[in-house]
């Protein structure tokens, strides 16, 4: 928790409008600059921060530094791009801001984003360099954006002869997918020195960094308890859920032993079964268009009732109650009829597809629809079922 | 042990003058271009270590022997005299200018500014040598900044000891030491002589 007032000095020169750091090298730099900022300010509310523009006409100071945040961020808005950095001059003036903070008990640091190519010589760099040294003033230095010969070289000097006691720092960052702030995290240019991490740091790298996580679920119950509470028990459902799914096809395949005449009817309610379960295993949008269906298939024919009931009822996880209809199914004299009338409607290709392609998430061409919708219509295809039975337990 | 009084030391000790190093604040001591962070601050210590060069020693960086030293004390002190114990070798500083009582001096600051007095120095390689103030000029000094300019080398400056004669009063500069935020204001810390029932009036 280091006392410190920090210039930034931000390149808003014609090379920031490239596009190789998504969006913009501005837009990244413009990132990078308030989460730098923020840490800072976190990290101690007594320090400050200023910022200073090295392009455009010349360079400009922008804010002294302050401990406001708001007014920093605020700078960074509307910003035009245009000209070329000028390094030298953007370091001395910042040496100058700096000089006269309004309190002296803190440290010195400058932190310059230098994107676009150097013109000046190592040599001159080193003399400035000198000069920071001699007034006890810490440089960080972010090398990112164009990639020039020498560029490297030149800063790498610069920063060993400000360095003192590695109070001093320098980041290469090169394009790629990464944003600069994540980048940024990790160096010591936030962590300080020696400090292993602010709070701050740790936060934003476990926010940013996605799925590395050591909590589950990607979420840190700390950060978003309610999330993570959710996360969990949404997991819990779908896990019951599952196994309700398999108990009741192993319910199916027992029943199916039961009788022969219920033999159809406990084809189609296995085929849609394990059609179901192996459609509601991995994805939700097959389970929920196994809802959709059974939904559909309660709108027409009301006075089906009892086969749409069957069709439903097997649809749901109530396997006790599809026994016992189904056991009802065998002593009534409809059993022909009702399968017939819903698989007369299921056999209704067009109608079925027409639904399916309504329904959002769910694509026709899906091989789990296909076979959904080939084992739905016609009890009389019962071989062409036991070939879908075979076809998902093979799949499985 | 030779000492610029005309008499023999035996008798007394010199040290208990120069015992002003023991109202230096020395955390707060800083000094620029110190090639060693934080060596400036064993150059303060007793008469008899003066020559004791075992320890460490401040040194500037190579190449350029301009230092500056910011030395805060704990209490406003008169200082009536100034001695400074270089290295050898030419690594003595050969000039000395002081400014009394600002902080935040840096290089820039030192080179333009008048200072409070200033000294050709000798080497004083045994610590005998003390150069007096215009006592009048230093009453009351709560920091002062020394700044050498220049070595007889002209590479680097070298100081082993430096020490202040004098006084130390008992008084503080204004400094606000202990300052108490209120955020969120507490009724209970700002009683009005009504609720503590003083006054004449009473009101229910």
């Amino acid at each position: 928790m280091v006392l410190e007032a920090t210039m930034i000095c931000v390149d808003n020169s014609e090379w920031m409008r490239n596009g190789d750091y998504s969006p913009s090298r501005f837009q990244v730099q413009a990132d990078a600059v308030s989460l730098v900022c923020g840490a800072k300010t976190q990290s101690n509310p007594e320090n400050t921060v200023g910022i200073l523009t090295m392009a455009g006409k010349g360079v400009r100071v922008l804010a002294t530094p302050t401990s406001d945040l708001g007014k920093i961020l605020s700078c960074m808005h509307g910003l035009e791009m245009g000209g070329e950095m000028n390094l030298a001059a953007g370091i001395l003036i910042a040496q100058l801001a700096l000089k006269h903070r309004q309190n002296k008990n803190q440290q010195q640091r400058i932190i310059v984003f230098a994107g676009s190519p150097i013109k000046h010589e190592k040599k001159a760099l080193e003399i400035i360099g000198k000069k920071l040294k001699k007034n006890s003033v810490a440089l960080d230095i972010v090398d990112f954006g164009e990639e020039e010969d020498g560029k490297p070289e030149k800063l790498e000097a610069l920063l060993a002869s400000v360095n003192n006691n590695d109070a001093s720092h320098i980041v290469h960052v090169p394009p790629s997918q990464n944003a600069l702030s994540d980048v940024l995290i990790s160096t010591p240019v936030f962590t300080g020195d020696g400090e292993g991490g602010s709070g701050f740091a740790a936060t934003t790298a476990a926010a940013a960094a996605g799925g590395v996580s050591d909590f589950d679920f990607g979420v840190d119950p700390n950060i978003d308890p309610e999330l993570a509470l959710a996360l969990r028990v949404s997991m819990e459902e779908e896990r019951a859920r599952q196994e309700a799914a398999a108990k009741k096809a192993a319910e199916e395949a027992s029943s199916q032993e039961k009788g022969e005449d219920a033999q159809p009817q406990s084809d189609s309610q296995n085929a849609t079964s394990t059609a179901t379960e192996k459609v509601s295993d991995p994805m939700d949008e097959d389970d929920l268009l196994k809802e959709a269906l059974a939904l559909s298939m309660n709108i027409p024919g009301s006075d089906s009732s009892a086969g749409d009931a069957q069709m439903s009822e097997a649809s749901n996880d109530d396997q006790e109650l599809a026994l016992a209809l189904q056991m009802s199914m065998q002593d009534g004299s409809k059993e022909s009829s009702a399968p017939s009338d819903v698989s007369k409607v299921l056999g209704d290709q067009s109608f079925m597809s027409s639904i399916i392609s309504s329904l959002p998430g769910v694509d026709p061409n899906d091989p789990n629809v296909k076979n959904l919708l080939a084992s739905l219509p016609g009890q009389s295809e019962s071989q062409q079922k036991k070939d879908e039975d075979e076809k998902p337990k093979d799949e499985k | 042990m030779a000492c610029t009084h005309d008499h023999s030391c035996e008798d007394h000790d010199c040290s208990s003058n120069w015992s002003l190093y023991k109202h230096i604040d020395l955390s707060k001591v800083t000094a620029l271009n110190e090639a060693n962070p934080g060596s400036v601050k064993s150059v303060f210590k007793a008469w008899e270590e003066r020559l004791n060069s075992s320890g460490e020693h401040l040194e500037s960086n190579e190449g350029d022997p301009e230092l500056l030293v910011y030395i805060p004390f704990t209490s406003d002190v008169k200082i009536k005299s100034i001695s400074v114990v270089g290295g050898a070798d030419g690594t003595s500083p050969s000039k000395l200018r002081v400014f009394i009582n600002r902080d935040g001096i840096d290089f820039s600051d030192a080179q333009s500014m008048q200072p409070v007095q200033e000294w050709d120095l000798v080497e004083n390689l045994q610590g005998v040598l003390e150069y007096q103030t215009r006592y009048s000029k230093f009453q009351s000094v709560a920091n002062i900044t020394l700044h050498f300019p220049e070595s007889f080398a002209g590479d680097t400056t070298q100081i082993h000891y430096i020490g202040f004669k004098g006084e130390a009063t008992q008084l503080k500069r204004d400094v606000v030491a202990t300052i108490v935020y209120e955020i969120t204001p507490n009724p209970s810390d700002h009683k009005t002589r009504a609720e503590t029932g003083g006054g004449l009036s009473h009101v229910e």
